[in-house]
């Protein structure tokens, strides 16, 4: 076999050993990359920088547990920034499997600022009618929301004295790995004049640029490299800095093994070309 | 009237929710609100539906000894668990969190993270300068991978005097060409969104009543 053949056809179960060892070898071995913040996150944390001590925001875990290492980042360090700063949160999830999700961060994070269930938060739980849901906040929180996740009504809960439609609410951060981010803009934002932020999977990302040229998202955290910069501007380190080596080396083995099959690609085209002379 | 029937609800509902948007009239208003919670319990009834002809389907598996038809004991097994779980002792705390924790949160990343290994391979062998698109679709792809990770900073410079960063051919890459494509994207099935609620409504398109020609 040629090598340039050989360059065409490396096994993929090297290629698979060689990817898992480009993400855990950082993980494991920081290399300490500088992360560099992009005008999108900072125009997110300009978003959440603005709100005042008080403010309420809606906080959306718009995501299962498939797409957890890459948002759990954003939502902890949504937390944080909010907790730190006395912003009271409305947290809310359109998945099934957001709900375990949503109780944990907001449980920890809680605890870490010493804030109380009820009166600085406060867990609406699961709807399965996700549209409904963003159309009938407009209306009404708490007839979208007659009780909270454990079943206590929210009529009775002292956060929700005061929050009675996106009004009331200074800012709608989705946490997404879907097209529910651009729904909460188009619905939330559309219709009724919600402010609405999103923080979504680097996939997604991609789709959220019309809507932040526009204006109709503000800004947005993409992937994991935009809640690393979040992290860094709110100067709290966590999983998305840590994950950003093993992002990094990743990409680049990837490149290389692309430039590898197309360098093994030109010479077999090369080669054919002189035999067909 | 089987057909007649529905045609009418979808014309009257329709209707009902185009007109609300553009009156603030509080009959309108009202309306919309009750359409809006129906919708919601609706929604909630195909739930218990799912979840009968989930039961339904791994049983006839069992009972007719299907392919695999083993790991449907697994299926009914973790359906009841989950539910038994939520129940007795409540999502907060005791049984419920541990399996949501433990068993499908590691299993649905373990699903996900299998994406990064047939990427790479997939990249590898499908991504070859083949003609001038491909060309420049791996050129556009190569600068968006690396401009998007910390990595790309590094390798950002200045050749023959003219600065030249990854980040920011990048950041170009993702706020023009990417833009402006998916806002074309997006107009066109807005567009078309439209043009099939209008035919729905007015009882033109009628695929959902099942019918095919």
């Amino acid at each position: 076999m040629a090598f340039y053949d050989r360059m065409m056809s490396i096994d993929r179960r090297i290629i698979f050993l060689s990817v898992g060892l480009a993400v855990a070898i950082p993980i494991i071995v920081p290399l300490g990359f500088p992360v560099q913040v992009s005008e999108e996150t900072r125009s997110f944390y300009r978003e959440m920088a603005a709100l005042k001590p008080g403010d309420t925001i809606l906080l959306s875990f718009d995501y299962e547990g498939d797409v957890m290492a890459e948002l759990n980042p954003m939502a902890v360090a949504v937390l944080r920034h909010a907790f730190s700063r006395d912003i009271k949160v409305v947290a809310i999830t359109t998945y099934a499997g957001g709900t375990g999700i949503a109780e944990r961060l907001l449980t920890e994070a809680a605890a870490r600022y010493g804030k109380t269930y009820g009166i600085d938060y406060v867990f609406l739980g699961y709807n399965p009618d996700w549209s409904g849901t963003m159309l009938r906040l407009g209306e009404s929180f708490k007839a979208t929301y007659p009780t909270d996740q454990y079943g206590k009504s929210t009529y009775e809960i002292p956060i929700m004295q005061n929050v009675e439609t996106y009004r009331d609410i200074a800012l709608v951060v989705s946490i997404s790995g879907s097209a529910l981010s651009e729904y909460w803009a188009i619905w939330a934002g559309g219709r009724y004049g919600a402010k609405v932020i999103s923080g979504n999977t680097a996939i997604q990302a991609i789709l959220i640029y019309p809507y932040y040229k526009a204006g109709q998202i503000p800004g947005f955290l993409g992937g994991l490299k935009g809640a690393a910069e979040y992290e860094k501007l709110i100067d709290e380190p966590g999983m998305g800095i840590r994950g950003m080596d093993a992002q990094s080396v990743a990409h680049a083995l990837m490149l290389a093994f692309i430039i590898v099959g197309n360098v093994g690609y030109f010479f077999s085209r090369r080669a054919q070309a002189r035999q067909s002379k | 009237m089987k057909r007649q029937g529905p045609i009418i609800l979808a014309f009257t509902i329709g209707m009902l929710m185009l007109v609300q948007f553009f009156t603030p009239a509080a009959f309108f208003k009202q309306a919309y609100n009750i359409i809006l919670d129906w919708k919601q319990v609706v929604l909630g009834f195909t739930f218990i539906l799912g979840t009968w002809s989930l039961i339904r389907y791994h049983y006839t598996k069992i009972s007719r000894r299907r392919e695999n038809w083993q790991y449907s004991y697994v299926t009914l097994a973790g359906l009841a668990a989950t539910v038994t779980a939520a129940l007795v002792w409540k999502t907060a705390t005791g049984p419920y969190p541990w399996l949501f924790n433990n068993v499908q949160v590691p299993m649905q990343s373990t699903m996900f993270s299998l994406l990064a290994f047939f990427v790479a391979s997939a990249s590898y062998r499908a991504f070859r300068a083949r003609t001038f698109h491909a060309t420049l679709l791996l050129i556009a792809g190569a600068l968006v991978m690396l401009g998007r990770v910390p990595i790309g900073a590094y390798l950002s410079g200045s050749v023959f005097g003219v600065k030249i960063s990854l980040v920011e051919i990048s950041d170009w890459v993702l706020n023009v060409p990417n833009a402006a494509a998916k806002r074309g994207i997006m107009i066109g099935v807005g567009l078309g969104m439209t043009a099939t609620a209008i035919k729905i409504v007015l009882g033109i398109e009628q695929t959902y009543l099942g019918k095919t020609d």
